[in-house]
């Protein structure tokens, strides 16, 4: 595994998420979390396929199924932005439903490790409060 | 239509009676950049050997650009670069040496390109006049990429680039070709085993095993066919990793 930070994104390769859906999951959540207003411009696909060190087309498939769904827009001369109306909708369940792969994923590893669900739970709420 | 940078059909190649391709078929079209996995000994070099037309086949027919191997034309050979595994080829000269004689081999030869990687790869002075064989490793992987690009090359070829280069060298050399070369449409194939650098840049990949290319697509498309074969409710997707164990065993 290896994984190298952007000023705005940042990918894991060697994961079992391909690089295209980690990058269109990032720009969901900042979106849904606000951190990505409304007009904000998204940087060039080549900044951040050198920032990333990443196959251009692989940024530029990211951000077509990003205006597919429209959470962003293309702007003459500009680029990409975020839409207007994306995250406006989004209530707690849209986000919530975000954060689903993610813990899917713990959920499969604490099965693994044969955790019982009130032990994760509880070390769950820990985490949360920890980064609070 | 333009011929594919790369067509091969039945291609056979035998040593001594061991066959390590058997019947192979593959075609790399127009711009792809496809990473070539396989087991050690699996054939990967062997392949790009005959492909180039450095090694006899045993039969099948290859064609790069429409032209065999075997006959390229001096264009179509200029549009052509490799980077072979390991070089033992030119040792006694000096980097400066080896880079001036490619150039006159070539009709055409980016010099500011050249000069600017030579800078930025760590090629001083000194260095540059250094005799080949008492450079590093990685010194020698680097000078034998940066030869391979001086033509700016529209085919490019890759046999294990980056096995002797450490993570920042690999990082360098990662954004030259993503910069350089893919900006650019060149077509590449290369092979490697740091999966995560193929991932990296490789949109497509295939995977050589028994003698023939047994799979080859969208790297993506694979991570999620591989996700959506997983028991429902739980996305237990693969890695290029689980992905290359499975293929290849």
């Amino acid at each position: 595994m290896s994984s190298y930070a952007s000023p705005l994104f940042s990918i894991v390769a060697g994961s079992p998420e391909p690089i295209y859906r980690q990058l269109v999951d990032q720009v969901r959540r900042l979106v849904a979390g606000r951190q990505l207003a409304a007009g904000d411009t998204l940087p060039s696909v080549r900044d951040v396929a050198l920032q990333l060190a990443v196959n251009p087309m692989t940024v530029s498939k990211a951000y077509g199924l990003l205006e597919l769904e429209g959470v962003l827009e293309r702007r003459r001369g500009i680029g990409m932005v975020v839409a207007a109306h994306a995250g406006s909708t989004d209530g707690a369940g849209d986000r919530a439903a975000l954060l689903r792969p993610t813990l899917e994923r713990a959920a499969r590893e604490a099965r693994e490790l044969e955790l019982d669900p009130a032990t994760v739970l509880s070390l769950f709420t820990q985490i949360l409060k920890e980064s609070a | 239509m333009t011929p594919s940078p790369i067509l091969m059909r039945g291609v056979a190649k035998r040593f001594d009676s061991k066959p390590i391709l058997d019947g192979l078929d593959w075609e790399v079209r127009q711009g792809q950049v496809v990473g070539l996995l396989g087991r050690n000994g699996a054939g990967k070099s062997t392949l790009m050997e005959c492909l180039l037309g450095l090694r006899e086949t045993d039969g099948g027919s290859i064609a790069l650009f429409g032209e065999s191997p075997d006959a390229l034309s001096d264009a179509t050979r200029a549009r052509i670069g490799y980077v072979p595994q390991k070089s033992d080829l030119f040792d006694w000269m000096t980097p400066l040496q080896l880079l001036a004689y490619f150039k006159a081999m070539y009709p055409r030869w980016n010099d500011a390109r050249v000069d600017g990687l030579l800078g930025r790869w760590g090629f001083d002075l000194a260095l540059r006049n250094t005799p080949i064989r008492r450079l590093s490793g990685g010194e020698q992987q680097r000078l034998s990429i940066i030869r391979a690009l001086g033509h700016e090359p529209e085919l490019l070829v890759l046999d294990e680039p980056v096995s002797a280069l450490d993570p920042a060298g690999r990082r360098d050399f990662l954004v030259e070709l993503i910069e350089g070369v893919i900006e650019r449409g060149t077509t590449v194939v290369f092979s490697t085993h740091i999966l995560t650098d193929l991932e990296r840049v490789a949109l497509d990949v295939a995977f050589l095993k028994n003698g023939r290319i047994a799979l080859q697509g969208d790297l993506g498309d694979l991570l999620d066919g591989a996700a959506s074969e997983a028991e429902q409710g739980a996305r237990t997707s693969r890695s290029l990793e689980q992905l290359f164990i499975e293929v290849t065993r």
